[in-house]
């Protein structure tokens, strides 16, 4: 919020040539009640985070009086048996989750990127509709799916029916990223020998690894916090942390729910920094996050 | 890299070009199949269960069978499953206004006042986004209870009773916003990045005023953006059933929470299943006027 403050006063500031301050010129007398408006907007945005964060260290139950600092809702998350099983569940599911839809991910994009056939074009809208249905949608769909199978509800059926979701996220990230490269590299890379695995896993995936991070990553981040999906997939015990949550929400309100949320959104909040920060360390412009727009 | 880049200089006959050309065709074909197969099976065939189960029924053991009858699209004409229906598309309708109200102005401060600080800007933004929906939606719950920290805030400012945010339509529809409004901004943000600015100058010196400018230089040259940010808000919105749970009641209950309540408290699938196909129909209608939408803007320009 302090940066949007200092960027009107840049922006009041008389100067011509270079963009960024032409920007600035351009609504100059304008925006102090956008400004006003998007500060208030950020501080609604974070005030829930912060709230949440500050209660998990209140010494009494309370969720409307803070006494005074404390670590025992932390300490009682830890110490049950059920909360930390259904995080290990969250964790080995967006693991597996995580490596299965970026093979098939990128297998997926590179097949789009360099096929043209019809049959290729098809596939590849297809692949595009997971992105646009609501997830009750998937998850109704997922869930009949295995039960008209007979197959019993695990956390294997949260994993198939997450990397089912997640194929098309990994598909566009890398499709963006491939985009910006020739064919020519790997038909170079076999007139060099290179039999056609070696031409993709010398060249091809090389060049797109910062695109297969940040996607790893947001994946990761996506599928640990998911509720929808793995709320229609999910068998009894253990339950994903997420459903677990949601469950205990629903009986009664504990504080430890504070904590174990206070856990929750610090692991996707690094998961997702990390995820934009990496393409920038590779060198290129656009992050992961940008391309799901 | 390096290695592509050498042999990029090094000649090759044009015939073994062409034939190593085919074969890598090939290899990408076979790329293609696993990720292929994976979604047909289950994406496509589990999309085909819910449409098939729609004309199904439930037997005498509660066990969901297939069928051909119409009864489940019947029975959702009553008026109890019509009047969710009506309520979810407004409440989704007003969802994508408020977004808009919201994310436009938020997008336009951070577009072009963001300054140097641009891109920390819009991390901040996302992230808290993707960082768990539920533990954010569970806060606003505690914070808007009868006890919660507003009301209390509200009291000591001299109102005589609480005021009751939970239950109402109100807070599912804020709950709404606030879920979906980034996929308002980012779009709306997207636009404007593209946008010439030179354009706002010209319409400052034509049209005089700010306001005037905003209204025909900006918007209209932003509508792309605009059209996928209602497209994107829209479609969560209708088929959430997380806001109404935390933030409303039964009297605020919408598809998605109906849907919810016949896979595992009614134990009635095929109903379910109607509802599903019945949600999906409305964002296929959502999406063709989108289609058609954006291709006018296309045919436009």
């Amino acid at each position: 919020m302090a940066a949007t403050t200092a960027s009107t006063t840049t922006s009041s500031a008389p100067a011509p040539s270079s963009r960024r301050r032409r920007r600035g010129r351009s609504v100059e007398g304008k925006p102090r009640v956008a400004v006003a408006f998007t500060v208030l907007f950020f501080v609604l945005l974070y005030l829930p985070i912060i709230v949440v964060v500050i209660f998990s260290f209140n010494s009494r139950k309370s969720l409307s009086y803070f006494e005074s600092f404390s670590t025992r809702w932390y300490v009682q998350f830890f110490n049950d048996e059920g909360l930390i099983s259904s995080l290990k569940a969250s964790l080995l599911i967006s693991t597996i989750t995580m490596l299965g839809s970026l093979l098939l991910g990128v297998m997926l994009a590179i097949a789009l990127e360099r096929v043209s056939s019809r049959k290729a074009r098809v596939v590849g809208t297809v692949s595009l509709v997971p992105l646009v249905t609501p997830e009750i949608v998937t998850g109704v769909a997922a869930l009949l799916f295995f039960t008209g199978l007979g197959i019993k509800l695990s956390l294997t059926t949260v994993i198939l029916a997450e990397i089912t979701f997640s194929i098309s996220y990994v598909a566009v990230i890398v499709r963006g990223r491939l985009a910006s490269m020739s064919g020519e590299y790997e038909e170079a890379a076999r007139d060099l020998g290179c039999t056609p695995f070696q031409a993709v896993r010398l060249v091809v995936v090389p060049a797109i690894l910062p695109a297969l991070i940040a996607a790893g990553l947001l994946i990761f981040a996506l599928t640990f916090d998911d509720f929808v999906l793995a709320f229609f997939t999910t068998g009894v015990d253990p339950q994903p942390l997420p459903v677990r949550i949601y469950s205990e929400i629903r009986l009664s309100i504990s504080p430890a729910i504070n904590a174990v949320g206070t856990c929750m959104m610090a692991v996707s909040a690094v998961l997702l920094v990390l995820a934009l920060i990496v393409p920038r360390l590779f060198g290129s412009k656009d992050s992961s996050i940008d391309m799901l727009s | 890299m390096t290695v592509a880049d050498q042999a990029v200089d090094a000649p090759d006959a044009p015939d073994a070009g062409r034939r190593r050309s085919a074969s890598h065709t090939r290899l990408w074909g076979w790329l293609l199949a696993p990720p292929a197969i994976w979604m047909f099976v289950f994406f496509v065939c589990s999309i085909a269960i819910v449409v098939l189960l729609s004309f199904g029924h439930v037997n005498e053991h509660f066990k969901p069978v297939f069928g051909a009858s119409l009864d489940n699209y019947r029975t959702l004409f009553n008026t109890t499953y019509a009047t969710v229906f009506v309520r979810s598309l407004v409440y989704a309708m007003l969802t994508v206004v408020f977004c808009l109200l919201v994310g436009y102005p938020v997008a336009y401060t951070i577009a072009l006042h963001g300054g140097r600080h641009k891109n920390l800007l819009v991390a901040a933004l996302v992230i808290p986004f993707f960082a768990s929906y539920l533990i954010r939606m569970y806060a606003w719950s505690t914070l808007l209870s009868d006890e919660g920290l507003v009301n209390q805030t509200l009291l000591k400012l001299g109102v005589a009773e609480p005021v009751k945010f939970l239950n109402t339509p109100g807070a599912v529809i804020a709950g709404l916003t606030y879920g979906f409004v980034i996929f308002m901004i980012l779009p709306i943000y997207a636009a404007l990045e593209r946008m010439d600015l030179s354009l706002i100058e010209a319409g400052k010196d034509l049209y005089h005023g700010p306001l005037r400018t905003f209204f025909a230089v900006t918007l209209p040259s932003t509508r792309a953006g605009v059209l996928g940010g209602l497209l994107l808000v829209f479609l969560p919105a209708l088929g959430d059933f997380v806001s109404a749970q935390l933030l409303g009641g039964p009297g605020t209950y919408m598809i998605g929470n109906l849907i919810q309540q016949q896979f595992f408290e009614g134990q009635n699938a095929p109903l379910g299943s109607a509802l599903t196909v019945v949600l999906m129909l409305c964002l296929v209608v959502f999406m063709v006027f989108y289609l058609r939408a954006t291709d006018r803007e296309r045919r436009e320009t």
